[in-house]
């Protein structure tokens, strides 16, 4: 099938009613998850995967990718209005929204916010449709040592590039990738680390660890700030209109961040919140006044606009191409696409091209609802906001069970569940990042499997990943992003010194 | 000696990998296999010993910030527990209650806990949600929740 007729496809799935439907339900929910302060993409799809039990796969699909990059969307409106971003990609956001906010004009910060969102999310989806074919024609022919290495990557990179100490990154990962060992080894069937208990024997699920590190964690925190005023509902947002020269200065910064942010996504371990950071960076540099930046500049907040949602559509790229994901999100979108019985790669774009397209399509009119949903109709949706906190917190937790129970039957994994939670709220009080365990969790048991495919093929032979250049290549670059922060924290420590 | 907070997970890491090393030591291993079952398990418990050992001596300062996000108040601490509370009762009578009317109990029985006061409004969505949800997912969806001792 060819790209005009893949596209073309995509459409006609996009495009149904069934479709059109899905893609709204999805962003709906991502926008109001993602505005809530405490609940991430990653919780917002780990708590929708259980609706799309025995749904069409390919419209389970459009729908979660809707959530993901609704929740991106809406995060901002948190970001603006309270101060208290919705999600990590937006924090940037409000650096230079809620000033503006506080000047009275939050609705013209909302309108930027939302068309920056919607340029960036849309060039992004341009850019997805033109390099995600390309880069899965190239990665047909990876064998499982340029696999093995890539994952690799994707690891070292996520470990590298987040918040704080880069070893509690590290440790986060090869904990993760710990829990992945549990269960019947697929290549030889050895029970591991099962302790005799016939629930360990098929692993752990992907969806109790997403829930309890992410939704149940993230609870517990709402759970100890439930105290705080939800919303200022009554609050005046004011007029949502731009004039013509706050049009003419966030074309600029929207333009450019959108390519990076795109390029930002695609890279292993980068994702929403870095990029954000980055074009902020970036406009501030440039920028002929950076004194604005911070006190209710435009091109502030549709910089990080822009860049967090093209990040978003950039992080599909090797998702859909490689099947690998490249952060804690599309770790889970993975687990998702492997719920509902389909395994992304190269593969895919051939053998389920309405799957591969579909999304991508969808992501389009997804944009587009995004836009109709958070210019006029957001001062009501911010409303959704007054819901009360410790309503939320039961009801959540009700959505992780249901999730849960759904795909096991299990009462134990119900346990397991709460157990993940403690976890993760020790994780988040002592500062271990989530996102590189559940990356590691889902990559290991797939990287497990690749690494022994390779010594397979060659015998035992270590050898077999410097041979292929691909995959040397790739394990010099997972190898320097190891050492890139052991030499950065030299470096300060020595001019500090 | 052990002030650093730092330090002391870095022990209970030590242990961690020590007992998964031991457990890694004893599975099993088959002939003219190049890579067995043990040979990842293996490599991530030195892994983690290692990187254990690398926390223990690494100069993280601990930032303020961090500090007042490992800093729960007292109040705070009963909330959470008495909510894990609720939860693991709601765990244990999932199954012998049935979905309903467990679900009915725990989201009443927290969301009065955590302070909110219309216990009307309180009532009416903690029957609707669960009741709603159990039909889509046992009518709709055919995925079966558990019953419990409601007869449908």
């Amino acid at each position: 099938m060819g790209a005009l007729e893949g596209i073309a496809t995509g459409f006609q799935v996009a495009l149904s009613l069934e479709g059109i439907m899905f893609v709204l339900i999805g962003v709906f929910v991502g926008t109001f998850i993602g505005m809530l302060p405490g609940l991430g993409p990653i919780s917002a799809i780990a708590i929708m995967i259980p609706i799309t039990y025995g749904m069409d796969p390919t419209m389970a699909l459009v729908m979660m990718a809707g959530v993901y990059y609704g929740a991106v969307f809406g995060g901002s409106t948190s970001s603006i209005l309270l101060n208290a971003p919705g999600i990590s990609g937006t924090v940037a956001s409000a650096f230079d929204g809620y000033p503006m906010a506080q000047q009275g004009k939050a609705g013209k910060a909302l309108a930027i916010a939302a068309i920056s969102s919607f340029v960036g999310g849309t060039i992004s989806v341009v850019l997805l449709m033109i390099f995600a074919p390309m880069l899965a024609s190239v990665a047909i022919s990876f064998g499982p040592p340029a696999y093995f290495a890539l994952m690799l990557l994707g690891l070292s990179a996520i470990a590298s590039l987040s918040e704080g100490s880069t070893i509690k990154a590290m440790i986060s990962a090869v904990v993760g990738f710990m829990i992945a060992t549990i269960g019947i080894d697929p290549q030889t069937g050895t029970a591991r680390f099962n302790f005799g208990s016939a629930n360990l024997l098929d692993g752990i699920d992907f969806l109790v660890i997403a829930l309890g590190l992410f939704a149940i964690a993230e609870v517990c925190y709402l759970i100890m700030n439930r105290a705080k005023k939800s919303v200022g509902s009554a609050k005046e947002i004011g007029s949502l209109r731009l004039s013509k020269d706050d049009m003419k200065e966030m074309s600029g910064p929207v333009g450019r961040q959108s390519f990076l942010g795109f390029i930002l996504g695609i890279l292993p371990g980068a994702g929403a919140t870095i990029a954000s950071f980055i074009s902020y960076i970036t406009e501030k540099k440039i920028a002929k006044n950076p004194d604005e930046f911070g006190k209710g500049s435009v091109k502030g907040l549709a910089a990080p606009e822009a860049s967090n949602n093209a990040a978003t559509s950039g992080a599909f790229v090797p998702l859909l191409s490689l099947g690998i994901p490249g952060s804690g999100t599309t770790a889970v979108m993975l687990g998702a696409f492997l719920v509902l019985g389909l395994q992304p790669g190269p593969m895919m774009m051939t053998d389920r091209p309405e799957v591969f397209w579909g999304i991508i399509a969808s992501m389009y009119i997804g944009n587009i609802f995004l836009l109709i949903l958070n210019l006029p109709l957001i001062p009501y949706i911010a409303r959704l906001l007054t819901i009360p906190r410790p309503m939320l917190i039961s009801l959540v937790i009700m959505f992780s069970f249901i999730g849960v129970y759904a795909i096991s039957f299990s009462v134990f994994d119900l346990y397991l569940l709460l157990a993940f939670g403690v976890l993760g709220l020790l994780m988040r009080m002592f500062a271990f990042p989530a996102p590189p365990f559940i990356l590691a969790f889902i990559l290991g048991g797939m990287m497990e499997q690749s690494f022994r495919q390779s010594m397979t093929i060659s015998g035992g032979n270590i050898s077999i990943f410097f041979q292929n250049n691909i995959s040397l290549v790739l394990i010099i670059l997972s190898v320097l992003s190891f050492i890139f922060p052991i030499i950065k924290t030299i470096r300060t420590k020595k001019k500090e010194a | 000696m052990l002030k650093n907070v730092n330090q002391r997970i870095a022990i209970v890491l030590a242990v961690l990998s020590a007992f998964y090393l031991v457990l890694s030591y004893q599975l099993p291993t088959y002939p003219y296999i190049p890579v067995d079952a043990d040979a990842v398990p293996k490599a991530l418990g030195w892994l983690l010993l290692a990187l254990s050992v690398g926390l223990f001596f690494a100069k993280d300062r601990d930032s303020e910030e961090q500090k007042a996000k490992r800093h729960i108040p007292k109040k705070d601490v009963i909330s959470l527990l008495v909510v894990f509370l609720l939860v693991f009762l709601y765990i244990t009578f999932f199954e012998s209650l049935g979905f309903i009317l467990a679900t009915v109990l725990f989201v009443f029985s927290s969301t009065w806990y955590l302070g909110y006061k219309k216990h009307w409004v309180n009532a009416i969505v903690s029957i609707l949600f669960p009741i709603i949800l159990y039909s889509i997912f046992v009518y709709m969806l055919q995925i079966r929740l558990p019953a419990g001792i409601l007869p449908f």
